[in-house]
């Protein structure tokens, strides 16, 4: 048996093949489940008892750790010295590492194949202990589908023929092993007649149930996936500040582009970020996530997929809209992104990024040009970026027509969006004939001083829509909701928008550096023209009383204003702001603007534990964050409470059900009301063997009650259940009458009429249930037993101490 | 708790058979519990034994009751009862019987030996020579006796209830396997309970209770309900279940020699009767585990491995027994 479950494992590891580089990765993992398996046969074969065996494996596995993995350091290539012990613990690390930097397959290092050799000697282990101590050969497959499930999660291609027919054979080998244990011990059963049709009609049957069975099992696992929500709407996973970003291709976690931005924007530390040296003169913003999708409420992004076709060597994707890649204006920036950050998942970037020369592995998204990473990089990372800085003129821009070229639609609008929203539009692009005056009408609108900056704005009333409240109402609110309403106001004119999110400029230091510090965390809309591609512009009123090192581009500066006023200026206000901080985001404002931000309200600490993931387009009142958060945390609560009450609820199910079938037929009646019994009898903690007649069963049951006997007590008869209560008179007359009933539908060549059985059913329940303690009440009730497949009878497989 | 519920009329005619035969062991057991005190499951044991047609092998240490358990049978029963003393030099026709020829009419005559009765006690029979142990078997297992090429055919019931003794083997023929298969059942009858002892000192005091025992039934009775016993149901799961539990013991590592297929027969007439002796008129597992020693516990032999771990037939069989699944519902 040991050694059937080590072949049944051994033909699973095929299954791992992929992943690794190298042919020799299985050899120790072998070796170690080979002794696991050998310590089990050798320790089992005299019929011992089972207990230490787990503990004699281990010590196996740690005995053979040495010689294989520091044999050279060890003296005799045995002894676990503490050089050893060091180097291994070296080597788990770097095992360790390895996987977690380096996407599969991984190659097969010594520290590598430790890991691996341990997993696989644990695994061994449980498999062991399922098949041989406890007797259940089928939960081995778990096992199995967990090896299975690495593949499939690693990455979609899914598992090939050959390991998934080796590693199924390997487990009907297992099977098959079993049964053939448990007939040698037992002689096998005598077949049913052969001869007679009841005997072919069974066969039949039993064919035909197998088949609809698989079949109905085939067809759940095939639809119920379709069905269910899929994994990165479903509510669970916004629980947790993280989001899974990614389809089809590798599945990557990282936090949330907006929550981290909130939590960047609410800190009230100017620490820096990153720092860069550039040829630019004015550098551009730096890009780290593009927000493409929006729901009514939030701006989300698309998944963005990471293959081997998106990798980084060198070149990036040309964006969208541009005919050819220009060699002109290259400019070359050096990143260094600051140690003592978080990692990130996604590279600042300016745009458009020509190539990027970045250690690690990263992908680039074709149609967002962002930059991403599946396994978390270094942080205090630092890359070179080959940028052009194309920025269009106005006169470029004015030219745009309609834009045709842009894959996939970037207008689209939920349909239950507030009319309002499309009134303001309207009116606003009442006197705009092409798409950049539509644009600079909208951008105008909200820099033109009638929106103030305000990084702790409001509560939204909760029945309000965010987006309406901030375009109409109280005008209140940071770079989020600018960039995110003039985006939907743009969808709404008919030109393609997005929210990208990142970094303004920053700061130039001393030595020609620029710095860019937590405050300079920003979002921003990108609109797209026909011919000039993506455009950023800027709605968040800059200087001091807005986004400090916000720039506006050139062709986005109002033409009426006759040169380069800053759009962030509002005429009406006194407190305007000098064009040139505007211009210059380095001047010496920007500490003033980050003492403005830095007293943000302990209000606005809230939305880091929000479970939402995003919201972009809305105000984070912590009024509004409320509303949402307690949906989630509420849901969960109601699905625990469900899936604590859910094994009570099927259990009653069953017993209504069979409650309900006593009145039928009389052979069926009895078995129904004695499969009650039993089921009631092991919710209260009882035992319950094959081995016991029915007239046993109740005798065992009147004697003790549902409290498991100590197999010395057993011989010695009711006296020795003195510490046990009494089973009432009637219980033992009504358990009786049930025995009999059963055994007489069993055995006899009539069954007894069935009247009665409901009564005798439930004073039996309840006279057991009166013998037991509060606790095992409570058990009966919440987790019965009788549901767990594992305590239902069946043979038990070693000889027990006997009872003459 | 008793479970010997008897059914409300549901049998038919088979529950009325039942209730009589039940009746009649009842009147037989009250009466050699008279002279057998405290022993019910020998008794119980006793009256399957005669109503399944079997051979009793009683085995125990001198003095325990076989002799007078045998004996009381048979004064309890109104029928011929014959006692056979094994000793080295009996021969065959000492049981059989011998032709005698008679001059005056010149022909032979047969003069039947003791096993022409209906209960026959063969005392100490391993203290016979196999020749004699041989013809009294064949009488057991063909029911009739063959002497100068005429066979001669044993009334019904016939019952042979032989006794041995286990402790003193000096000077004896140990049954082989393939004689110690046509008993139904070995019994051992055990010392008596120490209050049974007490009021045995009462009872056998001044005479024999043996002598005061009156008959309560007859031979042509116990026939006729032996019929009816092989009457009595036995559901195919049941079936399975006696055929399952032999076969254990033919497969069981620790045993070098399994039970045989008469021992299969003998265990579902045993079961038969034995149901039939509790009232029912169907078999229940339950008689059949009862049964499974007794029934078969001695025709097995113990494997190398269970003599060192000095385990007994008895034991390897109550082990098979407590982990053979009962047949479930249908």
């Amino acid at each position: 048996m040991p050694l059937a479950s080590l072949l049944c494992l051994a033909m699973a590891l095929p299954l791992l093949s992929p992943f690794v580089r190298g042919g020799t990765w299985w050899v120790p993992a072998f070796v170690m489940m080979a002794a696991v398996a050998g310590v089990s046969a050798l320790y089992r074969s005299p019929g011992r008892n089972a207990f230490p065996v787990p503990f004699l494996q281990a010590l196996a596995v740690l005995a053979l750790v040495t010689p294989l993995f520091a044999g050279h350091l060890a003296p005799l290539g045995l002894l676990p010295t503490k050089d050893v012990v060091a180097h291994l613990g070296t080597t788990l690390e770097q095992g360790a590492h390895t996987i977690d930097v380096s996407a599969p397959p991984v190659s097969a290092s010594s520290g590598v194949m430790l890991i691996i050799a341990l997993c696989l000697a644990l695994f061994m282990m449980a498999a062991d202990f399922l098949a041989v101590t406890a007797r259940c050969p089928g939960m081995v497959g778990v096992l199995l589908l967990t090896l299975m499930a690495v593949p499939l999660v690693l990455d979609g291609s899914g598992v090939g023929p050959l390991p998934a027919i080796a590693c199924a054979g390997g487990f009907l080998v297992l099977l098959a092993v079993d049964a053939w244990v448990r007939g040698r011990e037992w002689g096998m059963r005598v077949p049913d007649a052969h001869d007679s049709s009841a005997g072919v009609s069974e066969a039949v049957r039993r064919v035909v149930t197998v088949s609809l069975t698989s079949a109905v099992a085939v067809l759940l696992a095939l639809t119920v996936p379709l069905a269910l929500p899929s994994l990165r709407t479903d509510v669970f996973h916004t629980l947790a500040d993280g989001t899974y970003i990614g389809t089809g291709g590798d599945v990557i976690t990282t936090t949330h582009p907006l929550v981290s931005l909130r939590r960047d924007l609410a800190s009230s530390s100017d620490r820096t970020v990153l720092t860069y040296r550039t040829d630019a003169e004015e550098p551009d913003y730096l890009r780290t996530y593009v927000l493409d999708e929006f729901d009514g409420v939030n701006w989300t992004m698309t998944p963005v997929n990471a293959s081997n076709d998106t990798r980084v060597d060198g070149e990036l994707p040309l964006p969208t809209g541009w005919g050819s890649a220009p060699s002109e204006d290259t400019v070359t920036t050096r990143i260094s992104l600051d140690a003592e950050s978080p990692r990130m998942d996604f590279l600042p970037l300016p745009y458009w990024a020509r190539s990027v020369e970045v250690s690690g592995e990263w992908y680039a998204d074709p149609g967002s040009h962002v930059v991403f990473s599946t396994n978390s990089p270094p942080t205090g990372l630092s890359f070179t970026v080959e940028s052009v800085d194309r920025r269009p003129t106005t006169e470029e821009l004015a030219d745009t027509g309609d834009p045709r070229s842009l894959p996939g639609d970037h207008r689209d609008l939920p349909r239950d969006l507030d009319p309002r929203v499309r009134e303001l539009t309207e009116a606003l692009t009442e006197q705009a004939r092409t798409p950049y005056e539509r644009a600079m009408a909208l951008q105008e609108y909200f820099t033109g001083g009638s929106f103030t900056y305000d990084l702790a704005p409001p509560a939204v009333p909760g029945d309000a829509d965010p987006l309406v409240h901030f375009l109409l109402e109280d005008r209140i609110g940071y770079c989020e909701q600018f960039a995110g309403a003039m985006a939907v106001m743009a969808r709404q004119a008919g030109i393609p928008a997005r929210v990208a999110v990142g970094y303004t400029a920053g700061e130039r230091m001393g030595d020609g550096r620029w710095a860019v510090s937590v405050g300079d965390a920003h979002a921003w809309p990108e609109l797209y023209f026909e011919g000039a591609g993506w455009v950023r512009f800027e709605p968040t009123p800059a200087s001091s009383a807005g986004q400090g090192s916000a720039s506006v581009p050139d062709y986005a500066r109002g033409e009426r204003e006759g040169g380069p006023v800053s759009p962030g200026t509002v005429p009406e206000e006194p407190e305007v702001v000098p064009t040139e901080t505007a211009r210059t985001p380095e001047g010496n404002e920007e500490p003033a603007a980050e003492e403005e931000r830095s007293p943000s309200p302990s209000g606005d600490e809230e939305p880091e534990d929000e479970t939402d993931s995003s919201v972009a387009a809305s105000e984070h009142g912590p009024r509004s964050g409320a509303d949402l958060s307690w949906l989630p945390a509420a849901s969960a609560v109601a699905i625990g409470l469900l899936l604590l009450v859910l094994p009570a609820l099927v259990r009653a199910l069953v017993r209504w059900s069979r409650m309900a079938a006593l009145s039928t037929d009389d052979a069926r009646a009895a078995h129904i009301a004695w499969r009650e019994l039993r089921d009631t009898f092991l919710d209260l903690g009882g035992t319950w063997t094959s081995t016991e007649s029915p007239r046993a069963a109740a005798e065992r049951m009147a004697r003790g009650g549902p409290v498991p006997e100590r197999s010395g007590s057993r011989s010695t008869g009711p006296m020795s259940g003195s510490a046990r209560r009494p089973v009432s008179r009637e219980t033992v007359a009504a358990l009786g009458r049930l025995a009999l009933a059963e055994e007489a539908a069993r055995y006899a060549p009539a069954p007894l009429p069935s009247e009665g059985l409901r009564e005798d059913l439930r004073t039996a329940r309840a006279g057991l249930v009166s013998v037991v303690g509060t606790g095992a009440r409570a058990r009966a009730v919440l987790l019965p037993r009788s549901l767990a497949p594992w305590r239902r009878p069946r043979p038990s497989p070693t000889p027990e101490p006997l009872t003459s | 708790m008793s479970l010997d519920t008897h059914h409300g009329g549901r049998g038919g005619g088979a529950q009325t058979d039942v209730e009589e035969i039940v009746a009649v062991a009842d009147r037989v057991r009250g009466a050699m519990e008279t002279v057998i005190g405290g022993k019910p499951e020998v008794l119980r044991l006793t009256l399957t034994v005669l109503l399944a047609e079997g051979h009793l092998l009683i085995e125990d240490v001198p003095g325990v009751g076989k002799t007078m358990l045998a004996k009381a049978l048979g004064r309890a029963v109104d029928c011929s009862v014959q006692r056979v003393q094994f000793t080295p030099d009996l021969l065959p026709s000492d049981i059989t019987g011998v032709s005698v020829y008679h001059q005056d009419r010149h022909e032979f005559e047969f003069n039947p030996g003791p096993v022409f009765a209906n209960i026959v006690l063969g005392d100490e029979i391993n203290r016979a020579s196999p020749k004699t142990q041989a013809a009294l078997l064949e009488c057991m297992a063909e029911r009739q006796v063959s002497v100068d090429g005429r066979t001669h055919a044993l009334e019904r019931p016939f019952m042979v209830v032989a006794t041995q003794n286990p402790a003193d083997m000096k000077g004896t023929y140990a049954l082989p396997e393939a004689q110690r298969d046509r008993f139904m059942a070995r019994v051992s009858v055990g010392y008596p309970a120490p209050q049974a002892e007490l009021d045995m000192i009462d009872s056998h005091g001044a005479r024999s209770p043996l002598d005061a025992l009156a008959p309560v039934t007859d031979a042509v009775r116990i026939r006729d309900l032996a019929d009816k016993v092989a009457a009595v149901h036995v559901a195919p799961g049941v079936r399975r279940y006696i055929v399952d539990l032999v076969n254990a013991t033919r497969t069981s590592p620790e045993l070098r020699l399994g039970a045989s297929p008469r021992a299969t027969l003998h265990l579902v007439r045993a079961a038969r009767a034995y149901a039939a002796l509790h009232g029912r008129h169907y078999v229940l597992p339950d008689d059949v585990q009862a049964l499974a020693v007794p029934v078969l516990a001695h025709r097995l032999l113990p494997g190398p491995e269970a003599q060192t771990r000095r385990r007994t037939p008895e034991q390897i069989v109550a082990g098979l027994v407590a982990h053979l699944p009962v047949p479930g519902p249908r």
